[in-house]
């Protein structure tokens, strides 16, 4: 019985808590992108033309998002049925747009204007195994390309 | 060549679905898979557990009888003599099968219980005793846990325990994170606690006709059911997370049970005089 | 003959449904190369990125575990990762589709770790606008 009500106000503080954080979080990511809107990513190698001339310096950014506890359950569950885990993909995406926008402030520090060779990479703290906190880890990296006065 | 970076639209890489319509379509979805699983396991292993020999469940309980009886607080004495003796009349009027052998045991303890264990054992505590007033209610008491036996009730409820242990724990190795102790532990409690339910059902009712085969009627059956009401007051758990039927439905099963059987008319049997003296 | 037939429907059916997120995408040109043979580009229009997590029911996770002690492949699994990698193409390409562009190149994967038994992808490229 008290185990139960532990268990019932961990999953509402997780998804209240947990709900309030992610649309703070899409709201600021959002907001952001528009501001580093002109800021250009690309993952190819090869410089755009006019670029031959400017400097490339390594910029990167990464995060680490963990998952609240009603998105642990609720993915839990959907492990027994299997299928599309919803719970995890915004934990995902944000995460992901999270680390490319901290390269993309950093490219802006250095006065770059634009990013080539993007590339993501998931560093990894914990497996998310059993008695693990769920966590995923986003670095994204690239040249940014900063032109020559 | 031309570079720019176009707005891309949101909602794309994520699932549209609210989470709270996606999680309770799955959490009933899971309990109804797990209560499934754990009604049919329970039935399988109750079922079954019936078929072991009554001498191969005393076996089992020896080295637990060692244990309980060891205790300080089981005091052979005149009590237990007195108790032993009511419940070898009761067992004749039960017809217990000839190789069921009941023991019973008086504890010198506070609470107000009593219970029956694998192997045919009966502990009852001082508490319980303290607040009879006459043989009837203890008679209804005894009879009550010599059909628990005679019903393999114990031995039932510690194969359950096996098999729904068993099960949860393959259960637990599959869903990982706090997910599986949670929601499966919840609803085998709650699934398990139905069975226990039906079982003081059946024991009740086998003890009710225990009474009337003995004594010819069954007043007083109830002063127990009285005596538990009276020490909840109104505070008990509700019935469906509860091991037991509540009190007031169980007086009234007794109720219902005297008016069709006539079983209401007849002289109580007192207690000895020394029955309440340490 | 005809019961062939109508086997062979049901299995398009069923693959059609399965696969219904990749309607209306399969015109996007995807390659992992930084060009796309033959073709000039003329327009780049940065990142796009598909990502999914995915899972298996418990059946098929219980039956990895056995396969497990034996070895070989864990089709189950195998079939996880290739249903993620393809959702993950697809979300991708619906991006590029959602910009204009009719290609994705230098495409790349990456898998991270959230939960046991779940797939998690992405997939990211950048898309162009060839001639």
């Amino acid at each position: 019985m008290f185990n139960l009500i532990i268990f019932l106000s961990l999953l509402i503080l997780g998804y209240v808590f947990g709900r309030m954080a992610e649309s703070r979080h899409f709201k600021s990511i959002l907001n952001r992108e528009e501001q580093l809107r002109d800021i250009l990513t690309f993952n190819e190698r090869t410089l755009p033309p006019g670029y031959e001339q400017a400097s490339g310096e390594l910029v990167g950014g990464n995060v680490v998002i963990s998952i609240d506890y009603f998105k642990q359950i609720s993915a839990g569950l959907r492990n027994l049925f299997g299928g599309r885990v919803s719970a995890y993909e915004t934990l995902i995406e944000r995460a992901r747009r999270e680390a490319i926008l901290r390269m993309k402030q950093e490219a802006r520090l250095k006065g770059a204007s634009k990013i080539i060779n993007v590339r993501l990479e998931t560093a990894s703290i914990s497996k998310g195994g059993q008695d693990q906190i769920g966590s995923v880890e986003v670095y994204a990296y690239g040249t940014a390309l900063i032109p020559t006065p | 060549m031309e570079y720019q970076n176009p707005k891309i639209p949101e909602g794309i890489n994520v699932s549209q679905e609210h989470p709270l319509k996606d999680f309770f379509i799955m959490l009933l979805g899971a309990g109804l898979i797990i209560a499934g699983l754990i009604f049919t396991l329970t039935l399988l292993a109750g079922s079954l557990v019936r078929y072991v020999p009554f001498e191969l469940e005393q076996q089992l309980a020896a080295s637990l009888e060692q244990e309980l009886v060891e205790t300080e607080t089981v005091k052979p004495g005149r009590h237990q003599q007195y108790l032993q003796n009511l419940a070898d009349r009761l067992v004749i009027a039960q017809q217990l099968p000839e190789a069921m052998k009941i023991t019973v045991h008086y504890m010198d303890g506070d609470e107000v219980n009593a219970f029956a264990t694998l192997g045919g054992h009966i502990f009852v505590y001082r508490g319980l005793l303290e607040k009879m007033p006459n043989e009837n209610a203890l008679a209804m008491v005894l009879a009550h846990e010599i059909a628990h036996i005679k019903h393999r009730d114990p031995l039932v409820a510690t194969g359950r325990g096996l098999t729904v242990g068993l099960a949860l724990m393959s259960l637990a190795g599959i869903a990982d994170s706090a997910l599986a102790q949670q929601v499966i532990s919840q609803v085998s409690l709650l699934t398990t606690l139905g069975f226990s339910r039906e079982m003081e059902r059946a024991a009740d009712n086998e003890a009710l006709l225990t009474l009337k085969q003995h004594y010819g009627h069954t007043l007083a059956a109830d002063t127990v059911f009285q005596i538990f009401n009276d020490l909840e007051d109104g505070q008990g758990l509700p019935a469906f997370l509860s091991t037991h039927p509540q009190s007031t439905d169980r007086i009234e099963v007794i109720d219902h049970f005297q008016h069709r059987h006539g079983s209401h008319q007849g002289t109580l049997t007192p207690l000895p005089s020394w029955f309440n003296e340490p | 003959m005809d019961e062939y037939l109508i086997i062979r429907n049901y299995i398009v059916i069923f693959h059609e449904v399965k696969y219904k997120i990749h309607e209306g995408v399969d015109t996007v040109i995807l390659t992992n190369i930084e060009a796309v043979p033959g073709k000039k580009i003329v327009q780049h229009l940065g990142m796009v990125q598909g990502n999914t997590v995915r899972s298996k029911h418990a059946g098929k996770d219980i039956l990895a575990g056995i396969k497990n002690i034996f070895g070989g492949e864990l089709t189950g699994y195998t079939e996880l990762l290739t249903e993620a990698r393809e959702e993950a193409v697809a979300r991708m390409s619906q991006q590029a589709e959602a910009i204009g562009a009719n290609a994705v190149i230098n495409i790349r994967f990456s898998t991270s770790s959230v939960a046991a038994g779940a797939a998690e992808l992405f997939a990211y490229g950048t898309a162009v606008v060839l001639e």
